[in-house]
């Protein structure tokens, strides 16, 4: 395949029309408003037809990679197909025409959605109490965390039990949430790339609120001594926290309820399949033990007899986290993959995207270093490090393989592996492409580094200057003229 | 099943194969015993076909508000979007890519994004916006939390008439940081926040922000505020703004607000039972580098080619770990590029007109409900856009409601806590909305079963 993304050097929207400033007629005809709080003039913002409209964002859209139009195979992000049928169902009139304040009479069907794919998650995931409300993964932490300092506070332990642990492989929305909780966070050392049991029986004590572990972790492997880390915190009276960004790797194998987990967050845009847009929206899941349960934002999903209703009757509850129940639209998406797939369908995910990795994994483990041990779950390691010595870096690998038509894999990521490159092909990802990629990796490690370093040219633009980004920060309409390269 | 996991058995036996395996089985040989499961017990899987009938028939059970009377309003908005907008949204470059962390493979993005962030600083009138956070409510929770890193103080205060949702979200924001939110009490008869309260307030020391709204929670633009900033000095001023509403109000940053936040949703995005939405954040620009979440910026390529990137991304929980401005990281910029779509379909002066044509509806709404006995409609005596609350003197507002709701109306929404014990025990208030779907027909039908419905309910005791 050759891959050449197009080019257009579109102009900015407001380059394409002359400039605003016109008398703001419509709020100078608003009555009862204060003459001092009117805007006299119309928002600074170009007047264009619908097809200007339309040709300049269909022009972004084609400067942009999407899963639709190459494969993804970003560590942690779990890029597989979006199904197209979801799509369609979230637009029905039926899911998007519904007011998050309209009476429970009128919006059972959606209640009934909420209700029957918290329950199917609370059988995934192995622990009974599920809420859909989190917009994102981070925020389901966040929740969570909150969750567990309610319970700490009942305790009468809030003013000891005030230190939150986590692996050096944690992602970083782990102690970003700690701290925005209130707690200080201790990092424990791996070991081979799994957490260092002694190094956590010599951390946990009185002052532990929590241990946040991801299972697989982020080096793509399963912590096989999940049995004694469990019983390691709660001997400690902590709490074990269950990062799903890689449930995509167990599903129907374990589950955080089994692994002894307390409460769990998921990310339906991971494994679910709920489409990234860019950046999001997400869908956060939260799941909890009967203990941490109570605990659960308001409302909760009720079903009585036939009919669902929204519980708002939960007095340990933290209350809010965001405006209505979740982000009902993904979380619509979401149901109908798991509808689609059922239990033989989610047990194949597993097994297929495990075996994607570890295929890949020992094919490209020919050209570069792996860390760690070679059985690995939904995704694996490589370190750019052989690289260096003829001055080429992992980011210059990357950049090359964006010119073979592959996405960058995710880089310096996880940190305790120099120049890591950290590489997953969810399940819908074929043989065909598995080998494509191989042999684009191939082709961009053994390149020149005149090549590597010359990377990108067959994308929009060439190399970014991130720097220059940073130093001379040009942030919307009002900061440009634009920089000058140094 | 629909073939979303390719090639055939025989092919993943060869993969398997070729890697040293005997059966899938090996692959999970690091997973003990103990911890491996039986069956799940979420049922079979099933063809494209039955899924769709089977959703179909679920969202049958909904009654979506287009086959009402519809005054539903509040921060989430259900609005007309034009059919450019989704088509978009569809752009599956678009809605199947990740965050642009490879910049030059993800331009399109970025500059839609670059776009948005634009035209949120032009409706705010402060430096800078962010690329999105959830929503509106965690939007304000950030905005708390940028104020403590920028001031000194444990005291944040907020208007009693701010949605109960919002004081939620902003109560668990706050967790972490031992601050106390205070709420400052409106006046009786206009809703407004009183300035010389306010002054008290933040004279006893020990504020570290303000936050206000506008339209308010009562859906009045409160003229107080354009006098706030003078009478709190130094305490940075968060205002919580609704981007239609600034298409005819001059922007907060011109009368001193620090951080406008926002929620919004109703440029572009269906309100879908509440999500997703789209959190707005713009602040100024020294206070940039304590701000939450993903920021683009312009810069050029190597051949010296306009381009875009990610920027400032050492606030972020990525590089920063526990010492980051926010744990977000997923955010809402799909919901972004709609908002940016939207805006730019209808236009500067379409937008403005928008605001007027409900504007207009709204005051023919409280005229008909304005001489009916046992509401008190607008509530308050102040000025207001698209929207105001409505007290209920006879009955409850959900009642009441509940009635409108049988006769195909959907009359707004109770302003109460719903938690028990939460609700404020005073007159019962529901905030009632103009949107595109209601004419006068509607709006004389709405007055006209609330009449009969309210006929039928004892008076006050």
């Amino acid at each position: 395949m050759t891959f050449r993304q197009a080019r257009y050097d579109e102009p900015l929207v407001w380059e394409l029309a002359r400039r605003g400033g016109a008398a703001n007629d419509a709020a100078a005809t608003i009555p009862g408003i204060p003459e001092r709080f009117r805007r006299a003039k119309a928002p600074d913002w170009p007047e264009l037809s619908e097809l200007e409209v339309v040709r300049h964002y269909t022009r972004l859209s084609q400067m942009n990679f999407g899963i639709d139009t190459s494969a993804y195979p970003l560590g942690s992000c779990t890029m597989k197909y979006n199904p197209k049928v979801s799509e369609l169902l979230a637009r029905r009139d039926g899911a998007a025409a519904l007011h998050p304040y309209q009476p429970e009479e009128t919006v059972q069907g959606a209640l009934e959605i909420l209700w029957r794919l918290e329950t199917a998650l609370a059988k995934i995931t192995g622990l009974p109490e599920v809420s859909l409300q989190p917009a994102a993964g981070a925020h389901g932490e966040y929740a969570a965390l909150l969750m567990i300092r309610a319970h700490i506070q009942e305790r009468g332990e809030l003013a000891k039990r005030t230190e939150v642990l986590l692996p050096d492989t944690a992602h970083g929305t782990n102690p970003a949430s700690a701290a925005m909780a209130g707690f200080t966070t201790r990092e424990i050392a791996s070991v081979d790339g799994c957490v260092d049991v002694a190094a956590l029986k010599a951390a946990v004590s009185d002052r532990t609120a929590a241990f946040m572990l991801t299972n697989p972790n982020t080096a793509g492997l399963f912590e096989s001594q999940i049995g004694e880390i469990a019983e390691t915190v709660h001997g400690a009276g902590g709490m074990l926290y269950y990062d799903g960004a890689n449930l995509n790797a167990i599903l129907g194998v374990t589950n955080p309820g089994r692994m002894g987990f307390d409460v769990a967050h998921l990310n339906l845009h991971k494994t679910f399949a709920t489409p990234h847009g860019g950046g999001g929206p997400g869908a956060g899941v939260l799941a909890a033990s009967d203990v941490l349960g109570p605990y659960l934002p308001v409302p909760r999903v009720r079903k009585t007899g036939r009919s669902f209703h929204l519980d708002y009757d939960r007095p340990k509850s933290i209350g809010k986290i965001k405006t209505g129940y979740g982000n009902f639209g993904l979380d619509l998406r979401a149901y109908a993959f798991l509808l689609t797939h059922g239990e033989e369908g989610l047990r194949h995910i597993s097994r297929r995207a495990v075996l994607n990795a570890n295929y890949l994994g020992q094919k490209l483990g020919k050209f570069l270093p792996r860390p760690f041990r070679t059985l690995v779950k939904h995704e694996f390691l490589l370190s750019g490090t052989p690289l260096k010595a003829n001055g080429v870096r992992t980011l210059d690998l990357a950049k090359r393989l964006l010119d073979e038509g592959y996405h960058a894999p995710t880089i310096y990521f996880p940190s305790l592996v120099d120049e890591a490159l950290m590489i997953e092909f969810p399940e819908t990802e074929s043989r065909r492409e598995l080998d494509g990629f191989a042999a684009a990796f191939e082709r961009a490690v053994t390149d020149t580094p005149e090549h590597l370093h010359a990377a990108p040219t067959a994308t929009s633009v060439r190399r970014v200057d991130e720097v220059l980004a940073a130093r001379q920060l040009h942030l919307s309409r009002k900061d440009l003229d634009l920089p000058q390269p140094s | 099943m629909p073939r979303w996991i390719p090639d055939d058995p025989e092919t993943e036996l060869a993969l398997l194969t070729e890697i040293g395996l005997a059966n899938a089985e090996e692959l999970f040989s690091d997973v003990p015993r103990r911890i491996r499961l039986g069956r799940m017990g979420v049922g079979p899987g099933r063809e494209e076909i039955d899924v769709v009938r089977t959703v179909d028939k679920i969202l049958s059970r909904n009654r979506p508000y287009t086959g009402f009377a519809n005054f539903l309003g509040g921060r989430i908005s259900p609005r007309f979007v034009p059919a450019a907008v989704d088509s978009i949204l569809l752009r599956s470059e678009f809605y199947t890519s990740y965050t642009p962390y490879q910049p030059e493979a993800s331009q399109g993005m970025l500059q839609a994004l670059f776009e948005f962030q634009s035209l949120w600083v032009e409706l705010t009138g402060l430096d800078a916006a962010n690329a999105s956070l959830y929503d509106g409510a965690t939007a304000a929770g950030e905005a708390m939390l940028l104020s403590r890193r920028i001031h000194e103080g444990d005291r944040f205060l907020i208007p009693a008439s701010l949605p109960w949702e919002e004081k939620s979200v902003l109560a668990n924001y706050a967790v972490g940081t031992g601050a106390r939110i205070e709420e400052l009490p409106f006046d009786d008869r206009t809703g407004r926040i009183d300035l010389e309260q306010t002054k008290t307030a933040v004279a006893k020391g020990g504020v570290f922000g303000i936050l206000v709204d506008v339209p308010n929670g009562f859906g009045h633009v409160d003229e107080t505020l354009l006098d706030l900033k003078s009478a709190i000095g130094t305490v940075p001023l968060t205002v919580v703004a609704d981007p239609l509403a600034l298409s005819v109000l001059s922007a907060p940053g011109d009368w001193g607000a620090d951080i406008v936040v926002g929620e919004g949703q109703g440029f572009g995005a269906s309100p879908s039972f509440g999500g997703p939405l789209l959190g707005l954040f713009a602040c100024r620009r020294e206070h940039l580098r304590f701000s939450p979440g993903r920021i683009v910026g312009a810069t050029r390529d190597a051949e010296g080619r306009r381009a875009f990137t990610l920027t400032l991304q050492t606030r972020e929980q990525h590089i920063r770990r526990s010492r980051a401005t926010s744990n977000i990281c997923t955010n809402q910029s799909l919901l972004a590029l709609a908002f940016v779509v939207y805006a730019t379909t209808v236009g500067p002066k379409g937008l403005a007109a928008l605001e007027r044509s409900l504007s207009e509806k709204a005051r023919t709404l409280a005229s008909a409900l304005g001489t009916i006995d046992g509401l008190r409609a607008p509530r308050f005596d102040a000025p207001y856009l698209h929207e105001f609350a409505v007290g209920v003197t006879r009955g409850t507002a959900k009642g009441f409601l509940d009635r409108l709701r049988r006769k195909k109306i959907l009359g707004g929404h109770p302003l109460a806590d719903p938690r028990p014990g939460r609700g404020d025990g005073g007159p019962e208030l529901f905030l009632t909305a103009a949107t595109e779907f209601v004419g006068e027909k509607e709006i004389a039908k709405f007055a006209k079963t609330a009449r009969t419905a309210l006929a039928h309910v004892p008076g006050a005791a």
